[in-house]
């Protein structure tokens, strides 16, 4: 291909993708600008035009009332979503690490047999236990409790798994040695296989605080209390509250993706990572 | 892991490995291998929260009833319309995507992340924002289609085009996942194959049947499969765009399953619905190992 031809197709490229970024994202800003607008406006500008894509008047009303209305508390949905997922996150790294570590690097009886047992668990469909799931935490009380959000959500075999490859790349012989210079099973799980897959536990951090973040079906299930109520359901209730300001609801949407998108632009790489492990691996 | 056996184990570490395993095992047994066994045996119960919580062996009745519903065969038909939809749509254009940002050049960052973005966005917010979208009075949809001189349409109130809709909104939230999947596929393929293939004279196209499909089965083989298992449990986007509606028309089986076990206490029946449902999956799932498996070395 000749020089000039070569430059014609770059260009022709980035044009192309830059179009495509535009659409992508449209939806994403459409909802930004929405939520700047008020009330009368989302209904007036309905040709194609700069307001259209812009407000007239551009206004924090709708972020002032959504954090003001005690009817609809919504820096309350917002933590207790973060209280969820922090816990999540928090448990689950420990329970799943020490797991993998069991999994990856000890020598027990019945090592297969858990192992194929602990697989065996990624065919259920989450969808297919659901009902019993939800009797079950019936019975133990825990409906409208963050209980029920949190402890049936720590364990995650998929986890384990991202853990066991990581863990599985520290040699033998050091964990040998830990044992000859008398640290215990606990120490040397602390002190020398945790911190050899930070990067990994951050993955496996970054992927379960977003997925408890979005959670929807389950709090939808088992939290009937407005108080208790995590974010996503609360937005997804807003929007079929009849004579609902849609300004108040893009407010709503905006605050509870803005932060997480900020996250995932520094954490990108360790997310990005934890998607690249499963497609490869699995 | 452990590939010689040892004859005899270390005593204090089986006990330190029993005790590592300890919380998750306890855990998955307690919220997902005993649910499920509870689940097949509600499935053979009539069994309603509303009746006083009355539970009483039916045997087979609830499976047959289903297969009589027309509302569950609604669900079924619509999840499985979604998916075939989905599927092949969705990979394409996530192959697509990740063919545009596979290369380094300047900017490439940008495009991928922003590309990627959606799929941060959860669901519950993508399906409120993509409602307003939609609206026939004033969403963009309708204004964009207005200025290019087309007709307005109502993307979620019409049962013909309702579903469309909701696939618009699904695969732009997932096209960003697997574009990275692919592009983590493509990596691994030597870059001396591509240049063997230009010294031969091999064009674009050619190059692309014959090296990188092929190549990429693995990747295809994971992407398939996952989508085909989100594309049939979608649920998120019809409860937030129509519930379901128009007159039942996006329905889908996890809908069904939630309306009947949640809004109806209908629990026995419900959890026969989910269990058939599990079954089917399954079944899908291992044909498509095998298909892809047939012909894959590795």
């Amino acid at each position: 291909m000749s020089k000039a031809n070569r430059t014609g197709v770059a260009i022709v490229r980035l044009v192309f993708m830059s179009a495509l970024a535009a659409v992508v994202l449209l939806p994403v800003f459409w909802m930004v600008m929405s939520s700047l607008r008020t009330h009368e406006e989302i209904f007036k500008y309905t040709r194609l035009g700069w307001h259209m894509f812009f407000p007239a008047h551009w206004t924090l009303e709708n972020y002032i009332e959504i954090f003001a209305d005690a009817s609809k508390p919504f820096g309350r949905y917002m933590l207790n979503t973060l209280l969820v997922a922090a816990s999540v996150t928090a448990l689950g790294l420990i329970v799943n690490s020490l797991a993998a570590f069991a999994f990856a690097k000890l020598r027990f009886p019945f090592k297969r047999a858990l192992l194929a047992l602990f697989l065996s668990s990624l065919v259920i469909p989450y969808e297919a236990i659901m009902i019993p799931q939800y009797l079950l935490v019936r019975e133990l009380g825990w409906i409208n409790s963050f209980k029920a959000l949190i402890v049936p959500q720590i364990v995650w075999v998929f986890g384990i798994f991202l853990l066991v490859q990581f863990f599985a790349e520290v040699p033998r012989a050091i964990l040998e040695a830990a044992r000859m210079d008398g640290a215990g099973w606990i120490r040397i799980y602390a002190s020398i296989m945790l911190p050899s897959a930070v990067p990994a536990l951050i993955t496996l951090g970054v992927i379960t605080f977003l997925n408890q973040w979005d959670a929807f079906l389950w709090p939808l299930v088992v939290i009937n209390e407005e108080k208790k109520q995590v974010i996503q359901v609360a937005i997804a209730s807003f929007s079929s509250l009849r004579g609902i300001s849609w300004g108040k609801i893009m407010a709503a949407a905006s605050v509870s993706t803005l932060p997480i998108v900020a996250v995932f632009l520094f954490l990108q790489r360790y997310y990005v990572q934890g998607i690249i492990m499963s497609g490869v691996k699995g | 892991m452990g590939i010689t056996r040892p004859r005899t184990y270390d005593r204090l570490e089986t006990r330190a490995a029993l005790l590592f395993l300890a919380p998750a095992f306890l855990l998955l047994v307690l919220f997902v291998f005993f649910p499920m066994f509870r689940a097949l045996w509600i499935s053979f119960q009539y069994y309603n929260l509303i009746n006083n919580a009355s539970a009483e062996w039916i045997g087979l009745d609830n499976y047959r009833n289903l297969l009589q519903d027309e509302s569950f065969r609604a669900s079924l038909f619509h999840s499985f319309y979604f998916a075939a939809v989905v599927i092949p749509v969705q990979t394409a254009i996530a192959l697509g995507l990740a063919l545009l940002v596979r290369g380094k050049f300047k900017g490439v960052g940008f495009f991928r992340t922003v590309y990627f973005l959606p799929v941060v966005v959860s669901f519950a917010v993508a399906s409120t924002v993509f409602r307003l979208i939609y609206n026939k009075d004033y969403g963009m949809l309708n204004a964009i289609l207005k200025g290019f001189g087309l007709p307005p349409v109502d993307f979620l109130s019409s049962p013909k085009i309702a579903m469309i809709g909701i696939i618009i909104l699904c695969i732009w939230k997932a096209m960003g996942f697997f574009m990275v999947v692919f592009l983590a596929g493509l990596n691994n393929i030597p870059q001396e194959l591509y240049e063997a293939a230009e010294v031969d004279g091999a064009g674009r196209v050619h190059r692309f049947f014959r090296i990188t499909l092929p190549l990429l089965k693995r990747t295809m083989a994971f992407v398939v499969i996952i989508t085909t298992m989100d594309a049939l449990k979608i649920f998120v986007p019809v409860f937030v765009t129509t519930s379901g509606g128009p007159a039942g028309a996006t329905s889908t089986v996890v809908f069904y399953v939630y309306e009947t076990a949640f809004k109806q206490m209908n629990l026995g029946y419900a959890s026969a619905a989910a269990f058939l449902f599990f079954c089917i999956v399954l079944v899908i799932s291992i044909i498509q190992l095998r298909m892809f498996r047939s012909d894959v070395e590795y």
